[in-house]
């Protein structure tokens, strides 16, 4: 069954080896697969490969962490005190109305053009799922489920752990997921614009070297690691919300 | 001896709805009183008064400082927690150990040995409403809420259910504040009967049901109690209507004779 999602993608891959092979064409712009493979085992032992998801990982890890903890501390905030809604929401929504690449040259004027600068943006794309997540999802726990807390004499911080922050948890999972994804695609923005390690210079990289190998072997990495930050989210997650009654067919 | 009073009790919203009016309800220690209405009469707003889930705009209510068990419409179980564990969150104040034996006592009582580590997704509606009830009174609670909690139950399951509240009053004895707007299972349960009538919602009339338990619905004596019941709602209906003449019948005889 899962196989048959793999069909396409190599029978597109195999005519194409077999197009470039019989020399209809030079492939020179669109590598065939064993040209792929070659370029990154190539780039992998020498070790470039390795020093450029390092320095892309680290980025997002950093600004993911960063994103995701103000997210979160916020969105409870918000969530918890009519007074912090009345007085953060709107200037935060204000802010979230920026697209958020808007703030890419500020970042530079601001924070300089190494680490500082990058991690703000990847943060930034991380915070607003975040918040607006938790945010939502406390405004929407159910109320009958508050009161059966209050009927059986729980405080206001028994109920915040033992009713409302368990009911928020999947919504907080699926923001995080969010997050993440929006990390990636800022990271990507954050490398491109002046960086001399990291996935997103070797795409720059292979650009101005017409090393459209280089370039496709960088996305195709992006994507696994995209796919296994993510998973590795859904695996925490699994434990922590086997209670939900839902249909969880495709994760 | 007194174990719950609701004295003068009125609530208005905020919006100048007026929901209850001077309602005065007194119940003795492990009596059953059965609130019946229909909808609109407040009756649920009286009983979220009683739990503390809301405040009355006048009047006073005392449980003498006991503790409360509730039990809602829905089951309304955690379903984060397994079932064991929801049973127990009625426990907030038992130590750890005698809230886990009282948890597996209760689970063996209401029927669902074995369902411990099950959640609540995997029960049907009855056994979902068992559990609630042992999560109410896991606490030994002085005063048990019943929120119309059987009114989403087919008949089987709701007399099942009659039958386990009745058997764990026998033992535990709490005072029960039920409404309901079924007027069968007020008689089932209820040693006296308060009537209500709505808009905004005033007490009409309270009998007394003095008939041993089991009570058996065949008997001509619960056809009795049920007819001085519907007679009640009839006349609380009544009082309400505009003068000019009555919708049923001659002189206003109830529909249900």
């Amino acid at each position: 069954m899962k196989l048959t999602g793999f069909i396409i993608p190599i029978v597109l891959g195999v005519t194409w080896e077999a197009v470039v092979q019989s020399g209809l064409a030079t492939g020179r712009l669109m590598p065939p697969p064993s040209h792929l493979l070659h370029s990154a085992a190539a780039l992998a032992a020498s070790g470039e490969l390795w020093t450029h998801v390092a320095a892309t990982m680290t980025r997002i890890g950093l600004g993911f962490l960063f994103g995701a903890a103000a997210g979160t501390a916020l969105g409870v905030l918000t969530g918890a005190s009519g007074l912090a809604l009345r007085l953060l929401d709107p200037s935060i929504q204000a802010l979230r109305a920026i697209p958020s690449l808007a703030w890419v040259p500020l970042f530079i004027l601001w924070l300089g053009i190494f680490e500082t600068s990058k991690l703000a943006l990847i943060a930034m794309g991380v915070f607003f799922p975040v918040y607006l997540g938790v945010l939502s999802a406390i405004q929407n726990v159910d109320r009958k489920l508050i009161e059966v807390g209050r009927v059986f004499g729980l405080s206001s911080t028994g109920i915040a752990l033992r009713i409302t922050g368990p009911a928020v948890l999947p919504v907080w999972f699926a923001a995080l997921r969010t997050g993440l994804g929006l990390g990636f695609m800022f990271v990507v923005a954050a490398e491109l614009m002046g960086a001399s390690e990291g996935l997103g210079y070797m795409l720059l990289d292979g650009q101005q070297m017409g090393r459209a190998d280089t370039i496709l072997v960088a996305m195709i990495v992006f994507a696994l690691l995209g796919k296994a930050c993510d998973s590795i989210l859904v695996a925490i997650s699994i434990p922590v919300l086997r209670w939900q009654d839902t249909a969880r067919a495709t994760l | 001896m007194t174990n719950l009073a609701i004295d003068h009790v009125g609530k208005t919203y905020a919006d100048g709805t007026e929901a209850l009016r001077d309602i005065q309800v007194h119940a003795a220690e492990g009596e059953i009183v059965a609130i019946l209405g229909g909808s609109g009469c407040g009756k649920t707003t009286l009983l979220r008064l009683v739990a503390g889930l809301d405040t009355p705009s006048t009047g006073t209510i005392s449980v003498g400082g006991q503790a409360i068990g509730a039990v809602f419409q829905e089951p309304r179980l955690l379903p984060w927690l397994k079932i064991g564990a929801n049973i127990a969150f009625g426990g907030q104040r038992l130590d750890p150990a005698e809230r886990a034996r009282r948890t597996s006592a209760l689970i063996e009582r209401i029927g669902l040995s074995g369902y411990d580590h099950r959640w609540p997704r995997d029960l049907s509606g009855g056994q979902s409403q068992r559990v609630a009830i042992a999560r109410a009174l896991i606490g030994h609670p002085g005063v048990l809420l019943l929120d119309e909690p059987f009114s989403a139950l087919d008949p089987f399951t709701r007399a099942s259910l009659h039958a386990l509240v009745l058997d764990l009053w026998k033992e535990l004895r709490p005072t029960i504040l039920m409404v309901t707007h079924d007027v069968d299972e007020a008689v089932t349960l209820a040693d006296r009967i308060v009537v209500m009538k709505p808009r905004p919602g005033r007490v009409h009339e309270s009998i007394q049901v003095d008939m041993p338990r089991p009570r058996d619905k065949l008997s001509s004596a619960f056809e009795l109690m049920k007819r001085r019941a519907m007679r009640a709602i009839d006349r609380s209906l009544a009082d309400d209507r505009p003068t000019g003449p009555r919708a049923f019948g001659p002189g206003g005889t109830s529909p249900w004779l």
